[in-house]
C-alpha cells in the first residue's frame, strides 16, 4: 500500500473505521426507514355514542328524519289540467287551504246547465200554477150558476179535465225542479273536489305540479306525487334496529340522534313509539338495487323543537344510539 | 497475523461480506414481500378492529355482510366508533379500452376514515365531488402504461362513470393490483350488485379499553369475526404464507447464503490456521496455553467478522436504497431483527469454522515447530 504513508495499514486501520462509518449509517438508515404502523385519530368526527351511553350498554341504528304526520302524498280526486298553484315549498298552510286547482271550466258550464234547468222548471210551475188556477176558476164559476143549463155538461167535463191536466203538469215541474237543483248541487260539489286542500296543518314540502300540466287520479304507482306535505312540528325520526338487536332496546329511553356528515351535532330525541310491525329493511345505505335481506324493529323518536333540530331535515339519514336493557333487567 | 495475509484477509472479508449481503438482502425482500399481503390493514390508519363475516380472511379474500351489521358494531359497549367499509373487484375499462382488474376500496362517506393517509397533489375533500375515485400510486403504472397523466381520465366501472381526481400515497397490495378509492355509497355503484356488500366494519376503540378486549366483545355480541389492526395484518401475512412458494424459495436462497459463509470463511480459515501451524506451535512452545491462542484467533475472527458484517449490511442498505424509486420497491424497509439475526449467523459463522481450524491447533505439540 504504497499509496498510505507507512505507519498506517489499510486493513488495520482504515478498513475497520470504514466499516464503523458504514454500520453507522446503515443503523441510521434502517432506523429511519421503519414504518410508521401506528393508528391515526379519524380527521372528520365519526358518529358515536357520547355522555353515558359511551360506557354502557347501548344499540344503535340508522334511520331517515320524517315529519310527525309522516310525509303525505297529496292525491287528486278528478283528473284534468292544473290551472292555478296556490302554494310553494316550505310554505305553513292551515287545513283546508286550497292548494292548486284543476280546470273547472267543463264543471261550470254544467253548473249554468243546471241552472237553466232550475228557471225552465220554475217557470213551467208557474205556467201550471196559472192554468190550475185559470181551471178551479171557471169551474168554480160553473159551480156557481143557478141554471144547470146554463152551461153543457161536455163544457164542465173539458174544465175539469184542465184543471187535473194542470196539476199534474205542477207535479211534473216541480219534480224537474228537484232534478234540477239536484244536478246542480252535485255539479257544485264536483266544482269543489276540483280545488284541492290541504288535508292537515302543515309544511310543502315538495310541489310537483306546474299550471298546465295534467293530474290524473291514477296517483300511486311509480308516479310522482303531485305535492307532499307533513307536520314539521316536530320532526319525528324512524330508526331501524335489527332484528336481532331488537329484545335490548330499552324501549322509552330518548336516543342520541346525530344526521349523516355531521357527527358533531348531536341531538336527544324523545321517545314516540315502536311500530307495531317488523318490516324487511328498506335499505338506508343507498345501495343501488334495493335488496330485502334483514328485517327491522322501527321505533320512532321526535327531536326536540329547538336549534339543534335546524341541522335535520326530512328525508335525512341519521345515526342514532339508544341505550340497552342492562343485562338481566 | 491475518491482516498480514491479505489474500486470506480479503478472501475471508468478502466470505463474510457476501454471506451477510446475501441473508439480510434476502431476508428484507421476503419480509417486506409477504408485508405486502398487510398492506390493506397498514392503508387505513384509523382503524384500531376490523370487523368482518366469520369466514373472511384478509382485506382481499373476504365476505360481504348485511349492511345492518355496522349498528350491530356499534351497538357494543368500548366501541368509540364504527364505519363502513367495502373492499371489492371490479373490473375497470380504461379510455383506451382495455380491461384490468381493479380492487375498489369504498370508505365511508361522511369522515373518509379508510383512506390512505398521505395523498398525492390532492387533499381529501375531493371526494366530494362526484364520480371521483382516487388511484394508489403503483397502479398509475399498470393502468396507463403509455405514461399519460392519470389526473383527469375517465374510466368506465360497472357501466358507470368514474373520474380519477387524485393519487393516493399507499403501500401496494401483494399482487400489485391497481386500488381505486372511492366513497362508500359511490363504490356500491361501482361493484357488480350482489345482495350483501358491506364487507368491513372499521371500528375505534373507546378510551380506556384494549383493542382485543373490545374485539373480543364483538365477536361475542354479534357472532362477526373481529380482529384487531395487528391480528389482521398478521392473518394477511399468514394467508400468503401458506398460499404461495415464497417462504420455501426464501428460506433456500438464506439457507445458502449461509452455507456459501460456511463454505468460504471455512476453508480460508482452515489455511490461515494450517499455515500458521507452525507459529502456533512456536507460541505453544514458548508457553502460551491453549485458551490464549483460542482468544487471539477469536479477537482476529471477530475482526474480521465485524468488518466483513458491517459491509455486508452497507450492501444491503446501497441496494434498498438505490431501488428505492422502482415501484416494486415501493415501501421496502429493512426490519431491525434482520440485521441481528445476519449478526448471529456470522458469528455461528465464525464458531463453527474457527473450531474446526482451531482443532488441529489445540492438538498440536509444540514440538510441531521443528518438524
Amino acid at each position: 500500500m504504497a499509496l498510505l504513508p507507512s505507519n498506517v495499514s489499510f486493513s488495520r486501520q482504515i478498513l475497520p473505521v470504514l466499516a464503523l462509518i458504514g454500520i453507522a449509517c446503515a443503523v441510521l438508515y434502517i432506523a429511519v426507514g421503519l414504518p410508521d404502523r401506528s393508528t391515526a385519530e379519524p380527521t372528520t368526527e365519526p358518529p358515536k355514542a357520547t355522555g353515558e351511553l359511551a360506557n354502557s350498554a347501548r344499540v344503535a341504528g340508522a334511520g331517515i328524519v320524517e315529519p310527525a304526520s309522516e310525509v303525505i302524498d297529496i292525491g287528486s280526486a278528478l283528473s284534468g289540467l292544473v290551472t292555478d298553484v296556490r302554494v310553494a315549498p316550505g310554505d305553513r298552510v292551515e287545513k283546508g287551504q286550497p292548494l292548486f286547482l284543476v280546470d273547472a271550466r267543463s264543471a261550470r258550464a254544467q253548473l249554468s246547465e243546471a241552472n237553466a234547468a232550475i228557471n225552465e222548471a220554475r217557470a213551467a210551475i208557474a205556467e201550471a200554477q196559472t192554468a190550475r188556477k185559470t181551471a178551479a176558476d171557471q169551474l168554480a164559476l160553473y159551480a156557481s150558476l143557478s141554471d144547470p143549463a146554463a152551461v153543457s155538461r161536455s163544457e164542465v167535463i173539458r174544465v175539469e179535465g184542465e184543471a187535473q191536466a194542470a196539476k199534474s203538469r205542477l207535479a211534473v215541474a216541480r219534480a224537474r225542479l228537484n232534478a234540477a237543483q239536484a244536478r246542480a248541487s252535485s255539479v257544485r260539489t264536483e266544482i269543489e273536489r276540483l280545488v284541492i286542500r290541504a288535508p292537515i296543518s302543515g309544511e310543502i314540502l315538495a310541489v310537483n305540479v306546474r299550471p298546465g300540466e295534467f293530474v290524473a287520479t291514477q296517483g300511486g304507482g311509480n308516479a310522482q306525487p303531485f305535492m307532499q306535505m307533513g307536520e314539521t312540528n316536530p320532526l319525528h325520526i324512524r330508526v331501524d334496529i335489527d332484528e336481532n338487536e331488537a329484545a335490548r332496546v330499552k324501549v322509552g329511553a330518548p336516543a342520541i340522534v346525530s344526521p349523516r356528515g355531521d357527527a358533531d351535532t348531536r341531538v336527544e330525541a324523545a321517545f314516540v313509539r315502536v311500530e307495531p310491525q317488523v318490516v324487511p329493511k328498506r335499505s338506508l345505505t343507498n345501495s343501488a338495487a334495493e335488496r330485502v335481506d334483514v328485517r327491522v324493529l322501527q321505533i320512532i323518536y321526535a327531536l326536540p323543537q329547538n336549534e339543534a333540530s335546524d341541522a335535520f331535515r326530512v328525508g335525512q339519514q341519521i345515526d342514532a344510539f339508544i341505550p340497552a336493557k342492562e343485562k338481566g333487567e | 497475523m491475518l491482516t498480514g495475509d491479505s489474500q486470506k484477509f480479503y478472501g475471508l472479508l468478502f466470505g463474510i461480506a457476501f454471506s451477510t449481503l446475501l441473508n439480510t438482502q434476502q431476508l428484507t425482500i421476503f419480509v417486506n414481500l409477504i408485508e405486502r399481503g398487510a398492506s390493506g390493514v397498514y392503508n387505513a390508519p384509523e382503524a384500531e378492529i376490523w370487523v368482518m363475516d366469520p369466514v373472511s380472511r384478509t382485506t382481499e379474500v373476504n365476505y360481504a355482510m348485511p349492511s345492518t351489521a355496522l349498528d350491530e358494531v356499534r351497538s357494543v359497549e368500548g366501541v368509540e366508533w364504527a364505519v363502513p367499509h367495502l373492499r371489492a373487484p371490479a373490473s375497470v375499462r380504461s379510455s383506451t379500452g382495455d380491461l384490468e382488474g381493479v380492487q375498489i376500496v369504498g370508505v365511508d362517506d361522511a369522515t373518509l376514515i379508510g383512506l390512505p393517509e398521505r395523498l398525492l397533489a390532492t387533499n381529501k375533500s375531493i371526494l366530494s365531488q362526484p364520480d371521483t375515485v382516487l388511484i394508489d400510486d403503483v397502479g398509475i403504472i399498470n393502468l396507463f402504461e403509455s405514461g399519460e397523466d392519470p389526473i383527469g381520465q375517465r374510466l368506465e366501472l360497472n357501466d358507470q362513470r368514474a373520474i380519477i381526481r387524485g393519487v393516493a400515497d399507499a403501500i401496494p397490495s401483494f399482487t400489485s393490483q391497481v386500488t381505486l378509492y372511492t366513497k362508500y355509497s359511490q363504490a356500491l355503484n361501482y361493484v357488480p350488485g350482489t345482495r350483501n356488500r358491506l364487507t368491513f366494519v372499521l371500528a375505534g376503540v373507546a378510551d380506556g379499553e384494549t383493542a382485543e378486549a373490545v374485539a373480543q366483545r364483538i365477536e361475542e355480541q354479534t357472532g362477526l369475526k373481529a380482529e384487531t389492526r395487528e391480528e389482521f395484518a398478521q392473518a394477511g401475512v399468514d394467508f400468503i404464507i401458506q398460499n404461495t412458494g415464497i417462504p420455501t424459495n426464501f428460506g433456500i436462497t438464506v439457507v445458502l447464503g449461509f452455507v456459501v459463509g460456511v463454505a468460504i470463511v471455512g476453508l480460508t480459515f482452515s489455511l490461515f490456521i494450517r499455515d500458521n501451524i507452525k507459529q502456533f506451535g512456536a507460541l505453544k512452545a514458548i508457553g502460551v496455553t491453549n485458551l490464549k491462542i483460542m482468544r487471539m484467533v477469536a479477537a482476529q475472527a471477530g475482526l474480521v467478522g465485524a468488518i466483513g458484517y458491517a459491509f455486508g449490511i452497507v450492501g444491503t442498505v446501497a441496494f434498498l436504497w438505490g431501488f428505492s424509486g422502482n415501484p416494486f420497491f415501493k415501501g421496502f424497509y429493512i426490519p431491525w431483527q434482520i440485521p441481528l439475526i445476519s449478526l448471529g449467523a456470522v458469528i455461528i459463522i465464525l464458531a463453527i469454522t474457527g473450531w474446526l481450524a482451531l482443532r488441529s491447533v489445540l492438538s498440536t505439540e509444540p514440538a510441531a515447530v521443528f518438524r
